[in-house]
């Protein structure tokens, strides 16, 4: 049947309703500040935490359906996850890869792993497709049943470490661990129709995978089981009767690592409805935390948050000077907060106002603080772990004029409208996509070729350019009017409308300058995921972990997981190391 | 072949941003495409019959030549209807104003079923839809319908053209409630009822949407437009390690 709308036959325009964030503590121009979305951490909204609970709530399980791998590792594993709605498989194909061809960026062509998750049963015939076009990921054609198209690379000295150490009836050092905290790094893990396979848009309907990433971030989660089951199998096949399994408590500590370089960057740009729903969703949930009195038990349970924090945080092994001093930082503010936690937060009655007193730490202590704060309220939070999908269509308002949407750019676009293009440096860059796969990439204006082909990235200067084009001209002109004789504003003015009319908008960067730094959309998406473990390779690259610290499928609970820690393996065989709030 | 929803959007969007047009936006055109191919009819191969003309048609806005409170009529100068066809419906509904009917007479334009998208959007918007065209070639005629609360259209073919309008042109109703078609469609020679394209859309979604291979390979080639050769300078662009 295909009637849906009812007749709201009208010359009205639906206005989109203003913005009304719960305590109004913190505005937009605070949150949307691109250095604080890259100072994000997990929360227990991020994906890969909501996931977990969704598992444990509904019990889905998990079996090994197929297991066809040689002596070497090197074959084909296919698991089946059964879920009370329906059925999925992951399917994995190992390969055997020179050292010299393993390569994280787009461009590669060849991985250690490649892997999908398949909606429904496999046939002889889906699984033949799959292994003829899964290995060969963005150059296959994949079948439309396909929902995850996804690869990963080893980290070799993990990798080997672990094997030959279990292999021999020991167990890996887990100071060479925390170097790097996973055995397969994922280089791009692709949903949403990419490549032929399954659109997002179907889901709609799905209780297991309708919302945004869900299914990208279950594929990885059983990628973290098959290389935990991997490493088993190959000390098994190693060391024979030698051989020992993996002990349970680094099974959590691995988590699996992520690879992303500039790609994620225009996402956040180009689905600007996506990034304010999911940053006014951990707003509100934040504030439904924030507005709740300051009690003893919850002020325990906070101090045991950011004690794990302060160890999880001196752990951490990166290679990028700036990112050491930052979780330094985090460190020396964190355990200074600590010690003198007890008396002080007596001088507060909310939340609200323990944070507020704690502004002129540094943004990555600030937001570790708001991570732990939304641990104590589970209830309230968990209530908004749904709203994470939006209506992405920017739209014009009717019968509104020139001076409305001046309004709007004065209101919530400052920070653009601010900027004077004239000046090199707020247009240094250009963002474009290179024959090499499309991969996408920054030149510099005027030195490097490629500026003819820019992407509309730069929505600070279209948004500017917008504003004093609209000054130009009669106030009381109606927009529609104003478009129909300058049709080339229709675009930014559409955008700058509908995001102007939400919670949160826009993100604040102008993407173009010199000092711009990609890094931060990087950051602000991946913990938006819940990834822990932020090692930037480059200004334009970072190593994260998804699931360290994660229940493995069979032990999955709802219980929190925040900040991993290493094990202590001095304790006996099998005890928890965290104290996990029951 | 078989492509998916986003995959069509992702193309026709590269596609049309590599024509460094002032006037059009890709993402609504990506989403004209993509739903008329669903429908079944073809959109990837309109927009590839359109692109050669975007790229060196005019890239102005259009004229008015006259309106009233019933009526308005546009010259296109020749463009494609993608590029034009959103602002116009932006602005006849606020000419419309609470009138019960509206006509838009649009002359010397292209690309006319590019237009589905935008006009199945006005049932959304509450109203009923009417629009007709004549073709160079059969069908000569074609009737676009929908009514308020529909989500797809009929749509009637006549292999001789029907009256009055030059093949360059189109006639699009807006209404607040349904029309009578009946002296309309009279002698139509074909039919795809809105049951039909109802069903197509959930096929697509559920199976897939089909295109033609020669079709897809001309439109990636014309997305490859917005790519920048390799240099040494642009590999380290990534910054990858």
């Amino acid at each position: 049947m295909n009637m849906v709308y009812t007749n709201n036959a009208n010359n009205k325009s639906i206005d989109v309703k203003p913005p009304s964030l719960g305590t109004g503590f913190r505005t937009r121009d605070v949150i949307m500040d691109a250095q604080r979305l890259g100072a994000m951490h997990q929360t227990r909204i991020s994906f890969v935490r909501t996931l977990l609970r969704k598992i444990d709530k509904e019990k889905w399980t998990l079996s090994t359906h197929l297991w066809d791998l040689d002596e070497n590792g090197y074959g084909k594993v296919i698991y089946r996850l059964h879920t009370p709605e329906h059925l999925y498989h992951l399917v994995v194909f190992c390969n055997e890869l020179a050292d010299e061809e393993r390569n994280d960026r787009v461009i590669a062509q060849k991985w250690d792993v490649t892997f999908g998750l398949v909606f429904g049963e496999i046939s002889g015939e889906l699984l033949d497709n799959l292994q003829a076009n899964v290995p060969l990921q963005e150059a296959g054609r994949n079948s439309n049943m396909l929902m995850v198209l996804a690869r990963a690379n080893k980290s070799v000295r993990v990798f080997d470490h672990i094997v030959s150490s279990l292999a021999a009836g020991q167990q890996p050092d887990l100071d060479v661990l925390a170097q790097v905290g996973y055995i397969l790094r994922t280089t791009a893990v692709y949903g949403n129709g990419k490549f032929g396979i399954y659109d997002f848009k179907p889901l709609d309907h799905s209780a297991d995978f309708d919302q945004s990433f869900r299914a990208q971030m279950c594929a990885v989660y059983l990628l973290r089981e098959f290389s935990l089951d991997w490493v088993d199998y190959l000390a098994q096949k190693k060391g024979s009767s030698k051989a020992v399994a993996l002990h349970p408590e680094i099974k959590r500590y691995l988590g699996i690592g992520n690879a992303t370089g500039l790609g994620m960057a225009p996402y956040l740009i180009n689905h600007p409805c996506v990034v304010d729903q999911w940053l006014t969703t951990r707003e509100e949930a934040l504030q439904a935390t924030l507005t709740c009195q300051i009690e003893p038990k919850e002020t325990a349970h906070f101090a045991s948050l950011i004690k794990r924090a302060i160890q999880h945080f001196g752990e951490i092994v990166t290679i990028n000077e700036q990112q050491i001093k930052l979780n330094e930082t985090v460190v020396t503010e964190l355990m200074v907060l600590q010690n003198n936690l007890m008396t002080t937060i007596n001088h507060y009655v909310t939340w609200a106002e323990f944070l507020q007193a704690h502004h002129d730490l540094s943004l990555e202590s600030q937001e570790v603080i708001i991570s732990c704060l939304m641990e104590l309220y589970p209830e309230r939070v968990d209530a908004f772990q749904e709203k994470i999908n939006a209506d992405e269509s920017l739209s014009l308002p009717k019968g509104k004029v020139i001076q409305d949407l001046i309004d709007v750019l004065e209101r919530h676009y400052q920070w653009a409208i601010n900027i004077d293009f004239s000046q090199p440096e707020n247009s240094h860059w250009f963002w474009y996509r290179s024959v090499d796969k499309e991969e996408p990439r920054l030149g510099v204006r005027g030195q490097e070729m490629g500026a003819d082909r820019e992407l509309a990235l730069d929505i600070a200067r279209q948004a500017n350019k917008l504003y004093f084009a609209l000054k130009q001209v009669n106030a009381q002109q109606l927009i529609s009017e104003f478009i129909l004789n300058q049709p080339k504003y229709r675009s930014i003015a559409r955008r700058v409308w509908t995001m102007g009319h939400k919670q949160l908008g826009d993100i604040q960067m102008n993407v173009l300058h010199k000092d711009a730094l990609p890094m931060h959309l990087l950051r602000c998406k991946l913990s938006m995921f819940g990834a822990t473990k932020f090692d930037p390779r480059s200004d334009r690259w970072v190593r994260i972990t998804l699931f360290q610290g994660a229940p493995l499928f069979a032990e999955v609970h709802s219980d929190e997981w925040l900040f991993p820690l290493l094990p202590d393996l001095s304790t006996e065989q099998g005890g928890l190391t965290h104290d996990r709030i029951a | 072949m078989i492509v998916s929803h986003n995959e069509i959007v992702a193309m026709v969007y590269k596609a049309f941003t590599g024509m460094h047009r002032e006037v059009g936006e890709a993402d609504v055109i990506a989403t004209m495409v993509a739903e008329l191919q669903m429908a079944g009819l073809d959109g990837v191969r309109h927009f590839n019959n359109a692109s050669p003309y975007i790229l060196t048609e005019s890239d102005t806005p259009i004229d008015i030549i006259d309106q009233n409170a019933k009526a308005m009529h546009l010259d296109l100068h020749g463009s494609s209807l993608a590029c034009h066809l959103p602002t116009i419906i932006d602005y006849a509904l606020e000419k419309m104003g609470d009138s019960a009917h509206f006509y838009i007479y649009l002359q010397n334009c292209h690309n006319r079923w590019l237009a589905y998208s935008e006009l199945v959007g006005l049932a959304a918007k509450g109203y009923a839809c009417l629009a007709k065209w004549d073709n160079g070639s059969v069908p000569k005629h074609t009737l676009f319908t929908l009514n308020q609360g529909f989500v797809y259209p009929d749509l009637y073919f006549f292999d001789k053209a029907q009256s009055n309008y030059n093949t360059n042109d189109m006639v699009i109703e807006i209404a607040t409630q349904n029309f009578d078609i009946e002296h309309d469609i009279q002698h139509f020679d074909r039919k795809i009822s809105t049951d039909e394209l109802f069903e197509t859309h959930q096929r697509a979604w559920k199976e897939g949407i089909y295109v033609d291979d020669e079709q897809w390979a001309i439109l990636k080639k014309t997305a490859a437009a917005i790519l920048v050769e390799n240099s040494e300078a642009s590999s380290r662009g990534a910054g990858g390690v």
